[in-house]
C-alpha cells in the first residue's frame, strides 16, 4: 500500500470518527497514533510518546492561549460589557436602528479585549437584549445583530482563533494580529451599514431611542477609559514590538483581573469560576494541539501534503477558483463544527494547497491574507444554520424570540460578510497594508 | 458509584484550580519581568523557561476537569438525530477510546519522567530540572483515564441517569 493511500484511509477514518461524535482531539490522536505506527512501527511511537505531551505543552509561544482566555474571563466578569454598550448607545441610540448599532459596536469593542466570539455574544446579549426590548426593536434585528456582532471578536485581536491559525501555519503571531485589525474594523463598519440598510427598508423594526445629553456622553466615555487603556496597552504594545504576544497576554490578563477586582466583581468564588472556565477551554485546545501534533507527523511521513501541493499547482485551475472552493468547504464545515477544531483539522491539508498556488505574493503575505479571509468565512459558520453556536447562545438570552427569526435576522450580516470577503480577496493590500507598514 | 463520581469531580476541580493558580503565578512573573525591564532595566532572567514549563504544568492539570465538564468538542450533528441507545453506545465508545489513549500517555509519561530524571535534563538558562513537570502529567493523565473509564461504566450501568 502506498503512503498516499494510507493517508487517504487515515483521513476517511478521521471523518468516520468525527461523524460518530468522537471528540475531535480523540479522533485526531487515534488516527495520528495508528498512522504513525503503521508507517514507523511501535517502538518509535512509544518512544516519542514519553515526552510528546510535555514538549507540546511546554511552549512559551502557546502560553498566550491560556493567558488570553483568562483575560477574557476576567473581562466578562468585570461588567465592562455594560459600560461599553452604554457608551456606544449614548452616541448611536438616537438614530434609527441605533440601539442595535450600539450592540454591534459594543460587541466589537468587547471582542477587542475578549477574543472569544461565544463569550462576546453571551455577555453582550445579557446587557443589550433588555435595552433592545425596551425600545421595541424587532426580535430578528435584535438577536441577529448580537449573534453577528459576537463574531467580530474572531478577527479583532487578541483573538484565540487567530493565534491557533498562526500556530497551525507557523506564521508570525504579531503580524497576524496586525493583518487582522483593518479587516476587523471593516467588519464592524459593514455590520453597521447592514443595520442602516435594514431599518431604511423596515423602519418599524428599529425605532429611534433617546437622545443623550453631552454630559451623559462625557460620563459614558469616562466610564470606558480603563477598557480602552487596556486594549491600547496590550495591542499597541504587541503591534509596536514593546511586548511579545505572551507578555501582552500576561499584561492583559493581569490588567483585566485588577479591573474586575477594582469594580468589586472578583471575589474568591469569582476567581475560581474564571479559572475553571479558562481551564475548560484551555484543556480542549491543548488536547487538540496534541492530537494535531500526532496527525501532522503521520501526514508528513506519508508526504501527502507535497503531493496535494503539486497536484494543486499542476492542475491548471485558476488559483482564485481553488481559493473559493476551499472557502466554500470552510463555510460548509463551519456550520457543523467548532471553529478552533476546524482550523486545526483543515489547515495541515489546505495550507499546502494554497502554498503551491501562485497568487503573486510572498509566502508570509499569503499566510496572512489566506488566514484572514478564512477566519471571516469560519466566523460566518457561527451564525449559519443548522448549528450556529452564536445563535443558540443569543436564543438562550432572548427566549421569546423564535430561533427562526434569529436565523432570518443574521442574513443581512452574512451578506455584509460576503461583501467583505470579496473585497479582501480582490484587494489584498487591505489586509497586508498594516503589517507591511509596521514591519 | 455516586460517591466515587463526586470524588472524581472534586479532584478534577482541585487539579484545575491548582493549574489556574500556576497560570496566575506565571502571569504575575511575566508582568514583574516587564516592569523590571522597563524601570530597572533588569528583567527576571530566564522567565520564558519558567513560563514554558509552568504552562505545561497548568495544561496538564486542566485536562481532567475539561473532560469531566464535557469540554472536549465533538461534531454533534448526525448522532444527535439517532435513537438514544445509539447515542449512548457512541458516548461509551468515545469514553473507552479516550480512556485508553489517556492511559497510554500516563504509562509513557512515566518513562518520560525516568528518562528526563536519569539524563538530568535541565533548562538552558536557569538550569532547573525539566522532570519537575512530569509528575503533574502522570497524575493528570491517570485521573483523566480513570474519569473516562468511570464515565463509560456509569453510562453502561445507569442508562437512565445519562
Amino acid at each position: 500500500m502506498s503512503s498516499v493511500q494510507l493517508a487517504l484511509i487515515g483521513l476517511a477514518a478521521l471523518i468516520g470518527l468525527l461523524v460518530i461524535r468522537i471528540p475531535v482531539a480523540i479522533a485526531m490522536l487515534t488516527v495520528g497514533i495508528f498512522g504513525y505506527v503503521a508507517l514507523s512501527g511501535f517502538d518509535p511511537v512509544l518512544d516519542y510518546m514519553k515526552t510528546a505531551a510535555f514538549w507540546q505543552f511546554a511552549s512559551y509561544e502557546f502560553s498566550v492561549i491560556p493567558m488570553f482566555l483568562l483575560m477574557g474571563e476576567f473581562a466578562s466578569r468585570s461588567g465592562l460589557s455594560r459600560s461599553l454598550f452604554g457608551a456606544a448607545n449614548v452616541f448611536l441610540g438616537h438614530r434609527r436602528g441605533g440601539v442595535a448599532m450600539a450592540a454591534v459596536g459594543g460587541c466589537g469593542a468587547f471582542g477587542a479585549i475578549c477574543g472569544s466570539s461565544l463569550a462576546t455574544a453571551g455577555t453582550m446579549a445579557r446587557v443589550a437584549i433588555p435595552e433592545l426590548e425596551r425600545y421595541r426593536y424587532s426580535g430578528s434585528l435584535a438577536t441577529g445583530a448580537l449573534a453577528a456582532g459576537g463574531t467580530l471578536g474572531i478577527l479583532i485581536p487578541p483573538s484565540v482563533a487567530l493565534i491557533i491559525y498562526a500556530i497551525a501555519v507557523q506564521a508570525n503571531i504579531v503580524q497576524m494580529f496586525q493583518a487582522a485589525l483593518i479587516p476587523g474594523i471593516l467588519g464592524l463598519v459593514g455590520y453597521l451599514a447592514a443595520i442602516s440598510i435594514w431599518v431604511h427598508f423596515f423602519p418599524e423594526s428599529g425605532p429611534v431611542g433617546a437622545r443623550a445629553s453631552t454630559a451623559e456622553r462625557l460620563q459614558a466615555l469616562i466610564e470606558t477609559w480603563p477598557t480602552i487603556l487596556l486594549f491600547v496597552v496590550v495591542i499597541g504594545g504587541i503591534y509596536f514590538g514593546i511586548f511579545d504576544p505572551t507578555e501582552g497576554a500576561a499584561v492583559g490578563a493581569f490588567g483585566a483581573g485588577v479591573l474586575a477586582f477594582w469594580k468589586g466583581r472578583l471575589d474568591l468564588g469569582g476567581l475560581v469560576s474564571c479559572i475553571k472556565d479558562a481551564a475548560k477551554i484551555t484543556g480542549m485546545i491543548f488536547l487538540i494541539l496534541l492530537g494535531a501534533g500526532f496527525l501532522n507527523i503521520f501526514m508528513a511521513l506519508t508526504g501527502v501534503a507535497d503531493q496535494l501541493s503539486q497536484l494543486a499547482a499542476n492542475s491548471g485551475l485558476n488559483p482564485y477558483l481553488i481559493l473559493i472552493l476551499l472557502l466554500l468547504v470552510y463555510l460548509l464545515l463551519g456550520c457543523l463544527m467548532d471553529s478552533l477544531a476546524m482550523i486545526f483539522l483543515t489547515i495541515p491539508i489546505f495550507w499546502p494547497i494554497m502554498a503551491g498556488l501562485d497568487f503573486g505574493m510572498p509566502e508570509a503575505d499569503l499566510k496572512m491574507w489566506f488566514g484572514i479571509v478564512t477566519l471571516i468565512v469560519v466566523e460566518a459558520g457561527l451564525i449559519t444554520p443548522p448549528v450556529g453556536i452564536n445563535v443558540l447562545i443569543i436564543n438562550h438570552h432572548a427566549p421569546n424570540v423564535p430561533m427562526r427569526d434569529t436565523f432570518r435576522g443574521v442574513t443581512p450580516f452574512l451578506l455584509s460578510g460576503l461583501v467583505r470577503v470579496a473585497l479582501l480577496i480582490l484587494i489584498p493590500p487591505i489586509t497586508l497594508f498594516l503589517p507591511h507598514l509596521l514591519l | 458509584m455516586k460517591g466515587f463520581s463526586k470524588q472524581l469531580h472534586k479532584l478534577s476541580s482541585v487539579f484545575a484550580i491548582a493549574g489556574g493558580t500556576t497560570l496566575i503565578i506565571l502571569i504575575t512573573l511575566v508582568v514583574t519581568s516587564i516592569i523590571g525591564r522597563a524601570v530597572f532595566s533588569r528583567p527576571v532572567p530566564g522567565d520564558f523557561e519558567i513560563v514554558a514549563v509552568g504552562t505545561a504544568i497548568s495544561v496538564f492539570l486542566f485536562l481532567p476537569y475539561c473532560y469531566l465538564q464535557r469540554g472536549n468538542v465533538a461534531v454533534d450533528i448526525f448522532i444527535s438525530r439517532m435513537p438514544s441507545w445509539v447515542q449512548r453506545a457512541m458516548d461509551i465508545l468515545a469514553a473507552v477510546l479516550f480512556g485508553f489513549i489517556a492511559g497510554l500517555f500516563a504509562w509513557r509519561t512515566v518513562y518520560g519522567f525516568s528518562d528526563t530524571f536519569n539524563n538530568e535534563d535541565i533548562s538552558m538558562i536557569l538550569g532547573f530540572p525539566l522532570w519537575l513537570a512530569y509528575p503533574f502529567g502522570i497524575a493528570s493523565f491517570m485521573l483523566l483515564s480513570v474519569s473516562c473509564f468511570y464515565t463509560a461504566i456509569a453510562a453502561l450501568r445507569e442508562p437512565d441517569n445519562e
